[in-house]
């Protein structure tokens, strides 16, 4: 049995006397260090997904494996709105971001109830990345935490006063702002295309292109219609997820 | 008989709306508010008499109603009597003891004595209880030397050196409490009375305007309205005329006020004049 | 007979507030006096308080209520400030009153708050909220003490009703910054006259947008050097200047 907790290793949200986090001797803090770099990990595993910014909206796509002909592949929701200006893409456990999301459209609702605005792309990032970390065993009438991080990584993309935006988030949450980013199986391989394709003078069109050629490129199977997803979030028509036939008509583009 | 009643008009107050007027109330139609005088009002004594003292502010509610009232009234010409409370009742109440005294003055064929007054006032609020809202400060005059009175609004009266009554009446009692001293001379008792009613205008909100004062004397009585104006209205910063034709309306109709008159004889003849 | 007896947590402290917004300005106005009953409790007890660069809230009624409602306001706003890193914009600060407001819809705050400043836009702006949280974007509007004495006159010289405009012209849908601090001064001096629990002190906030003009406002400035002081740090953002002016003590 670990009943030998020391006041230090109560869960991640507390340092060791050396100012380091998780790097008590026990076994809980051992676990709870490990789990959230193992979710890192786990979303290595997932579908890869690509978000472009560009200065007239944002692009993501998604890669949606079909792993059997039976699979009704539009079933599979990878891109998700979070508000008229909001949208999110994930890789991981899926599973795992319907709470995430759920918490941003609260926040977003929220928000426009008390403000009269639409919150910032990066507000609604910070409120998911407060989710990440409450996880592991709860302390005497705490509050039951969940039982471990999130397996999944987002992209949360928006439109605000700023102007499209583009943000990822990761288990342990921290969030990042990029112009275009990668995540999932082939993220490595998908964020050095970005890399070599993104400009500042990407037109929305472009950045369509390049997102499902970068997913083209780290798949398996050939691209088409029903397994890629691309969805954007504009300045005049806020999030929207394309069609089949406007779909078409960008991998004719290609 | 009946006829006889309808004619009848029985002195004082008439009740004949009491029933229906409780009712109204009790149903929610509370009577109009009457103007009050919110007021400071003072009275001292000085080596050679009496000095009255007022502000001039009347309100209805929270609105100044009169922003120059004159509550200092006329008993006789050398008793004169403040009034706080309801303006109708202090003013009618007063210029009826001044009617009443002038009538027992031509009585006696002497001059009426302050005591006089007070005990005319005293009985008529007594008898009514309390509804009559009169709290006055009667002074004056007269032949057994100056006298000086409270008359509160149930009837019962103090005779003091130095009084003061309504709203404001703590804070001018407040500077006579401090400085108020016995035979004292004319121009201080003034500056005094000034400043306990200047307490009033400027801490009590239902006092404000000017300070009216009345110093009477076994020869004389000055009425000093307007003694100090310290609340002189300022002047705007833009003018409100408008231009002609600014209101609108919906038809235009002149008329002729002119009577036109024309006269017909229907004699030919002269008219026949008396005595011609 | 059975009785009831109940503690009553509100007065009513008397005052008045005012605002009046124009096409990239904004005058919140209040008198300064504090009263209960026919006594002052203070001369000067602010009832216009600077929020933001932009924004101006005054606050009329039960004065402990309105004291404590602009510290939680502000509490708020700094909170927002924190989160969100900017300042909360004026229709969001508008929104979020009615919230608070409406939080305490069965033990309301006993006041009525006129919020004034400049919008996103840049155009000047005036909100008017009841004790409850109902709210509505005006041009001008008036409350407390002397409301009643106020609104119509505003009505009149601010929205030109009852007036006519003569023929083949319009009345203009702002004034200029002179004509509305002489109308708030006008109005202030008048409510002083008539309203006893209106006087001692009055303070005018004048909010300006960001890049205006500042001739007209520099001469009336230049006239009340000594009553006129500035805000806001910053010259290049909005501006909020106070005027101090003294009203009849009586």
């Amino acid at each position: 049995m670990f009943l030998t907790r020391s006041e230090y290793d109560r869960g991640v949200n507390t340092f060791s006397p050396e100012g380091r986090l998780f790097q008590g001797d026990s076994f809980i803090a051992f676990t709870n260090r490990v789990s959230v770099e193992y979710a890192i990990e786990a979303i290595k595993l997932g579908s890869t997904t690509v978000g472009i910014r560009t200065s007239a909206g944002v692009v993501l796509g998604v890669e949606q494996r079909v792993q059997s002909p039976l699979l009704e592949s539009s079933s599979i929701e990878k891109i998700m709105e979070i508000d008229r200006h909001l949208g999110c893409a994930m890789s991981g456990l899926t599973a795992d971001a319907r709470t995430m999301i759920d918490h941003a459209r609260v926040t977003s609702q929220n928000h426009a109830f008390t403000y009269d605005e639409k919150i910032k792309v990066e507000s609604v990032t910070q409120a998911v990345c407060d989710l990440a970390l409450r996880f592991g065993e709860s302390v005497h009438d705490e509050d039951a935490m969940m039982s471990r991080p999130f397996g999944v990584a987002l992209l949360i993309a928006g439109v605000d006063e700023k102007g499209p935006q583009l943000f990822h988030t990761d288990p342990s949450g921290t969030f990042t702002r990029y112009e275009a980013k990668a995540i999932g199986s082939g993220s490595e391989a998908a964020q050095s295309e970005l890399q070599d394709k993104w400009h500042s003078q990407l037109s929305l069109k472009d950045a369509q292109i390049i997102a499902l050629r970068v997913l083209k490129q780290v798949m398996e199977e050939k691209l088409d219609h029903h397994n890629v997803q691309i969805a954007q979030v504009t300045p005049a028509n806020g999030f929207e997820v394309l069609d089949q036939t406007q779909l078409k008509e960008i991998i004719d583009q290609m | 008989m009946a006829a006889a009643a309808t004619v009848y008009n029985p002195a004082g107050f008439d009740f004949s709306n009491q029933i229906r007027n409780n009712f109204l109330a009790d149903r929610g139609l509370p009577l109009p508010k009457a103007t009050s005088t919110g007021t400071t009002i003072v009275g001292c004594l000085f080596k050679d008499g009496i000095i009255l003292g007022a502000d001039t502010r009347a309100t209805e509610g929270d609105i100044v109603a009169d922003k120059n009232c004159e509550k200092i009234h006329y008993i006789t010409e050398s008793i004169r009597c403040c009034g706080a409370g309801t303006a109708a009742d202090t003013e009618f109440t007063t210029a009826m003891i001044s009617s009443n005294m002038e009538l027992h003055g031509l009585s006696t064929g002497r001059k009426p004595r302050v005591v006089t007054a007070m005990t005319m006032l005293k009985q008529y609020l007594f008898r009514y209880q309390g509804h009559v809202g009169a709290a006055l400060v009667l002074g004056g005059v007269d032949a057994t030397g100056p006298h000086l009175f409270t008359i509160h609004p149930h009837g019962s009266t103090d005779k003091l050196p130095y009084v003061t009554m309504g709203s404001g009446s703590l804070a001018a009692m407040a500077v006579f409490e401090a400085q108020w001293k016995p035979n004292m001379t004319r121009e201080a008792a003034l500056d005094l009375v000034n400043a306990a009613i200047s307490a009033g205008i400027f801490n009590d909100l239902g006092s404000g305007s000017n300070v009216d004062a009345c110093v009477i004397t076994a020869t004389k009585t000055d009425m000093l309205r307007n003694f100090v104006k310290p609340n002189e209205r300022v002047t705007k910063e833009r003018t409100y005329g408008f231009r002609r034709g600014t209101t609108a309306f919906t038809k235009e109709e002149i008329r002729s006020l002119v009577v036109q008159e024309e006269i017909i004889g229907v004699r030919d003849d002269a008219m026949d004049i008396d005595g011609s | 007979m059975a009785q009831t007896r109940s503690f009553n947590p509100y007065t009513e402290n008397g005052g008045t507030i005012l605002a009046i917004s124009g096409q990239d300005f904004s005058v919140i106005a209040g008198d300064t006096r504090q009263s209960e009953g026919y006594s002052i409790q203070t001369r000067y007890a602010p009832k216009v308080f600077r929020l933001t660069d932009r924004a101006v809230l005054a606050v009329n009624g039960f004065a402990a209520d309105g004291n404590m409602f602009v510290k939680k306001v502000k509490q708020r706003l700094e909170w927002y400030k924190h989160a969100h890193s900017k300042d909360m914009p004026l229709k969001a600060i508008a929104r979020l009153i009615q919230t608070m407001l409406y939080a305490k819809r069965f033990f309301p705050y006993y006041v009525y708050n006129i919020l004034g400043g400049i919008e996103e836009d840049g155009t000047g702006a005036v909100y008017s909220f009841d004790p409850v949280g109902s709210y509505e974007r005006e041009a001008c509007r008036a409350a407390g003490a002397a409301q009643s004495l106020v609104q119509p006159f505003l009505d009149n010289q601010i929205y030109f009703k009852n007036q006519v405009a003569a023929p083949g012209t319009t009345h203009p849908a702002h004034l200029p910054l002179p004509d509305v601090l002489s109308i708030v001064i006008d109005s202030f001096t008048s409510a002083t006259e008539r309203h006893i629990e209106v006087g001692d002190g009055l303070e005018v906030y004048i909010v300006l947008a960001k890049g205006r003009d500042l001739q007209d406002f520099e001469a009336i400035r230049a006239r009340n050097v000594h009553l006129t002081q500035e805000l806001t740090v910053t010259e290049d953002g909005e501006r909020i200047f106070v005027m101090r002016l003294d009203l009849k003590k009586d």
